[in-house]
């Protein structure tokens, strides 16, 4: 009976996007505050989605955002946020500090830092989230630095993005 | 002479805040222009009226539309999940053109193994494939949809001749049909229906529960008849699965038969209840007609869980008739139970009705049916009475709407519990998919053209009627705040709302959450909701039963409000531009008597001077150097020259009521963005107490980019704020605060009160 489940996960909600607007969607928006030094981060996605991409991986059930969520529910964004958001400053791998979430409505916002950062001569983002479990996951990046603003939509078939400045 | 000339400079002082700085000209010559006005009339992009779509926006006096009426019989095969039918079309000419073939629409065809669907989209591997999509993608084994037609035949049984070009068939009549007459005509076909749970399918198909018991949601499923009108012909651009379609009204007979266990609903009356329910059932079905405040069973979970186990031989069928309605369908299922409420709409009574299996029960015993009733009662209000007997929503795991009946997601888990966003995606796809009725089952735009017609404008009433039913879930306001995120992305992945439908990026956004944005903000900034609700009732009930255009909903907008919004459909349903209006300067003003430079300035150019500038009184700023700081405490009144204007101008009792300003500032207003909005503004004074302005739109009619306006005060301001509730999609508000804070990004907040906590 598992496989049934896993197509109903897999293929089902998917199919609200033409006739119902539930979109697939993510979105991250990546700025670099020059006179902090840092490059603050938020990244929201619909918390069902979410919810369902964390229950299929470690094979729990969840319920954020509900009184029965458990209280290390942190430990499990930041483990997902970790091998599925990859950022590189200046050629290098960089890693953020998770400072916190909120919930939104039906979204959850991650909040991530990466400080000490001088200048910002290129950014390498890697999202794969979702992707795993939503064919028609679009993820975007918006990311807002050096007196520009630039938007990447990544998906299945492309999860990177570069900006070189 | 003099007053004359008096008369000119103060014309030309007030007029010309500044001095126009003399620059010499440049040497290139400055090209010639087009009327490049944001305000510019839609003369030459709205088609021009005529008899059929007039100048108001309304239906012509020559306006004609074609009538089909259908009698189908279908038969619904359980074992092999296939679907025959046999369909007599009678085709009303009503227009005055005479028509050699007639164009019907197979939109199974997309389903066909030869369709071209899956060949236009592009891109790489996908990130999955399930074993279904694996099968048909790669091993050759595509499923077997599509129609089969086994034939096309006249009224006396003669084959007629036809050509099918994928999703359209062309009827090549015998004899060209002339205005005013009507052609008989059978079509007999049938095709496999697809699993909508295996193969991605988003509209109709059936889906078998883990109890083996199996659910149909059936519909596109039978040879329709294309529009012909007017505007566009024959409607019969080809179905490649987005955009969706429009139909001829028309009166239908249909009989579907179904295995014995099954319970069936649909489009249209049923005819027979005593036929297809038991003794108890037409009593509940009766009884409910009069019950108004709970919804109440006419089958119940308990006889749907007997017709599960039951494994039956023989068939029943269901007889249904509907009236005037663009398009049939029905779902059916041994598992559904059936809750029904009546609703009353002023002086008539329609049903709400909801059809679910056990795996939707407790979520949708508690809403849905209520949910069905909110949304009749609300779009009625904004619209007209809901003219059809029912409608019904079907537990479907999709989101679709056809008349009278909608397929609408949300089931509960193992244990028959749901959680709080369950319920919330269910007051929306129900609010969504019953409200189609409106638009465009009844309002009947062409889909396939223009999908925010009924998309966008079905997603505007949504907004009002989800917060009528749950407010808290649902608040009303944040809309125009929302958009702004698609609005301020990458402009080469954006189109304006003005576009085919299956070219649009960004489906969602574009043809739902844009134009039902738009709308938002003309009805509660721009035109205020009296204005907006009578024009929108109007376009709703001229249009009711008719195929209108972008043009009859602009032009009766406008009709009907005397409000020009020329300059808004232009801008947000014709570009991708964005709003973003910002404060930029203020400066601060004292009175004075004595002549400022400037005006002495003026004075000097007619060649007169100072002594011949009649008594005034003047501004000066309070960083100019001619500025004194005794200025600040000088009350209007102080001023002799005022006083004694009043003494001589006004009674005592008009002098009361007169109040002079302590204070004139000077607001710069920038606009960064290409849309033009109105301008509010919230100041706040000195002593705590706050006062809104709001510039209509046309404040930009004359400069583009930048608008200066004095504002006379009694107190002090402290600080300005402009769009102070986010109402105008503003994309950047970093510049809507004076005076200029470092403001804390949100980003900001979140960590200190996360630090704090």
């Amino acid at each position: 009976m598992k496989r049934v489940k896993i197509i109903t996960l897999l293929l089902i909600i998917p199919l609200f996007a033409f006739t119902i607007h539930k979109n697939y969607t993510s979105l991250c928006e990546i700025e670099f505050v020059e006179n902090k030094q840092t490059i603050q981060i938020t990244l929201g996605m619909f918390i069902e989605d979410i919810e369902n991409a964390l229950d299929k991986d470690n094979d729990t059930i969840l319920k954020i955002a509900t009184k029965y969520e458990l209280e290390n529910i942190d430990t499990y964004f930041e483990e997902y946020l970790n091998s599925h958001l990859k950022i590189s400053i200046n050629n290098k791998k960089s890693f953020y500090t998770y400072i916190g979430k909120e919930y939104d409505d039906d979204i959850v916002r991650f909040y991530l830092e990466i400080t000490d950062v001088t200048k910002l001569a290129s950014i390498e983002v890697t999202n794969t989230s979702l992707l795993k479990y939503f064919e028609e996951q679009q993820n975007i990046i918006k990311i807002k630095a050096n007196k520009k603003n630039k938007t990447f939509y990544l998906d299945g078939n492309t999860d990177k993005c570069l900006l070189n400045y | 002479m003099k007053k004359i000339l008096f008369a000119i400079l103060t014309i030309a002082m007030i007029s010309t805040p500044f001095f126009a700085q003399e620059v010499a000209p440049k040497k290139d010559k400055v090209q010639g222009h087009y009327n490049i006005s944001k305000f510019k009339q839609l003369h030459e992009e709205l088609p021009t009226p005529n008899k059929e779509h007039n100048a108001a926006g309304a239906p012509g006096n020559e306006y004609t539309q074609q009538k089909v009426d259908y009698k189908i019989n279908i038969v619904l095969n359980d074992e092999n999940h296939s679907i025959s039918g046999n369909e007599t079309i009678t085709y009303h000419n009503n227009s005055k053109d005479i028509l050699e073939y007639l164009w019907v629409q197979l939109d199974q065809n997309k389903r066909a193994p030869d369709s071209k669907t899956p060949d236009i989209s592009g891109g790489g591997p996908s990130a999955l494939y399930s074993p279904a999509k694996f099968i048909k993608n790669f091993m050759g084994k595509p499923f077997q949809g599509g129609f089969n037609i086994d034939h096309v035949k006249d009224a006396n049984g003669k084959e007629i001749n036809y050509m099918i070009n994928s999703t359209m068939m062309r009827i090549n009549l015998p004899q060209p049909l002339a205005g005013g007459a009507t052609f008989v005509f059978n079509i007999k076909w049938w095709y496999n229906i697809n699993n909508y749970r295996e193969e991605r399918e988003d509209r109709s198909g059936y889906e078998i529960f883990e109890d083996g018991n199996s659910a149909y949601a059936i519909a596109q499923f039978y040879p329709r008849l294309c529009v012909y009108n007017n505007v566009e012909g024959w409607q019969n651009m080809q179905f490649w699965g987005r955009s969706e379609f429009a139909l001829e009204f028309g009166d239908y007979d249909v009989s579907v038969t179904t295995p014995k266990n099954f319970i069936l609903n649909g489009t249209g009356t049923l005819q027979n209840p005593k036929d297809v329910l038991t003794t108890k059932q037409v009593r509940r079905y009766k009884d409910a007609q009069t019950t108004y405040d709970n919804p109440v069973y006419i089958v119940t979970p308990e006889e749907a869980e007997l017709a599960s186990k039951e494994k039956s031989d023989t068939t029943k069928t269901w007889k249904l008739s509907a009236k005037n309605v663009r398009d049939f369908a029905f779902a059916t299922s041994p598992k559904y139970m059936w809750d029904a409420m009546a609703v009353k709409l002023n002086d008539k009574t329609v049903m709400a009705y909801s059809l679910f299996p056990k795996e939707g029960k407790e979520l949708w015993e508690a809403h849905a049916t209520r949910i069905v009733a909110n949304t009749l009662k609300v779009y009625s209000k904004h619209t007209f009475d809901y003219p059809y007997p029912h409608a019904t929503s079907v537990n479907v795991e999709m989101g679709m709407e056809y008349p009278m009946i909608s397929f609408n997601y949300g089931r509960v888990d193992k244990n028959g519990s749901y959680s709080e966003r369950a319920k919330k995606g269910l007051i929306h796809v129900i609010t969504h998919e019953v409200g189609h009725n409106f638009f465009p089952m009844i309002v009947n735009s062409d889909e396939r053209q223009w999908a925010w017609m009924d998309e966008g404008i079905n997603s505007f009433v949504e907004i009002i009627a989800q917060n009528s039913y749950a407010p808290e879930l649902y608040p009303i306001g944040d809309q125009p705040k929302n958009i702004t995120h698609y609005m301020s992305g990458d402009q080469e992945r954006l189109s304006p709302i003005m576009s085919q439908g299956g070219t649009i990026f960004n489906f969602g956004a574009n043809a739902y959450e844009k134009p039902a944005t738009g709308l938002f903000i003309l009805r509660q900034t721009i035109m205020g909701p009296e204005l907006f609700d009578y024009a929108f009732k109007t376009y709703a009930t001229r249009w009711a039963f008719k195929h209108p255009t972008p043009a009859d909903f602009f032009r009766t907008m406008e009709d009907a409000s005397a409000m020009d919004l020329d300059w808004f459909w232009r801008g947000w349903f014709y570009t991708t531009g964005t709003n973003d209006i910002g404060i930029k300067d203020v400066k601060k003003y004292h009175i004075t008597d004595k002549p400022t430079e400037r005006t002495i300035n003026v004075y000097k150019r007619y060649g007169l001077t100072i002594d011949q500038i009649p008594p005034s009184l003047y501004l000066i700023e309070e960083d100019s150097e001619e500025f004194t700081e005794d200025l600040k405490n000088k009350k209007a009144e102080d001023y002799a020259i005022l006083k004694e204007y009043l003494e001589n101008n006004f009674s005592a009792e008009e002098k009361a009521t007169l109040k002079a300003p302590k204070y004139f500032y000077e607001l710069t207003f920038e606009k960064l963005g290409d849309l033009i909005m109105p301008i509010i503004v919230e100041f706040e004074y000195d002593d705590g107490t706050k006062e809104r302005k709001q510039y209509p739109a046309e404040i930009w009619r004359l400069n583009n980019k930048e608008i200066i306006k004095v504002f006379p005060s009694s107190k002090a301001i402290v600080k300005i704020t402009v769009d102070p509730d986010e109402q105008t999609a503003d994309v950047d508000t970093s510049n809507n605060i004076w005076p200029k804070t470092t403001t804390e990004t949100k980003f900001d907040k979140f960590k200190k009160n996360q630090i704090k906590g």
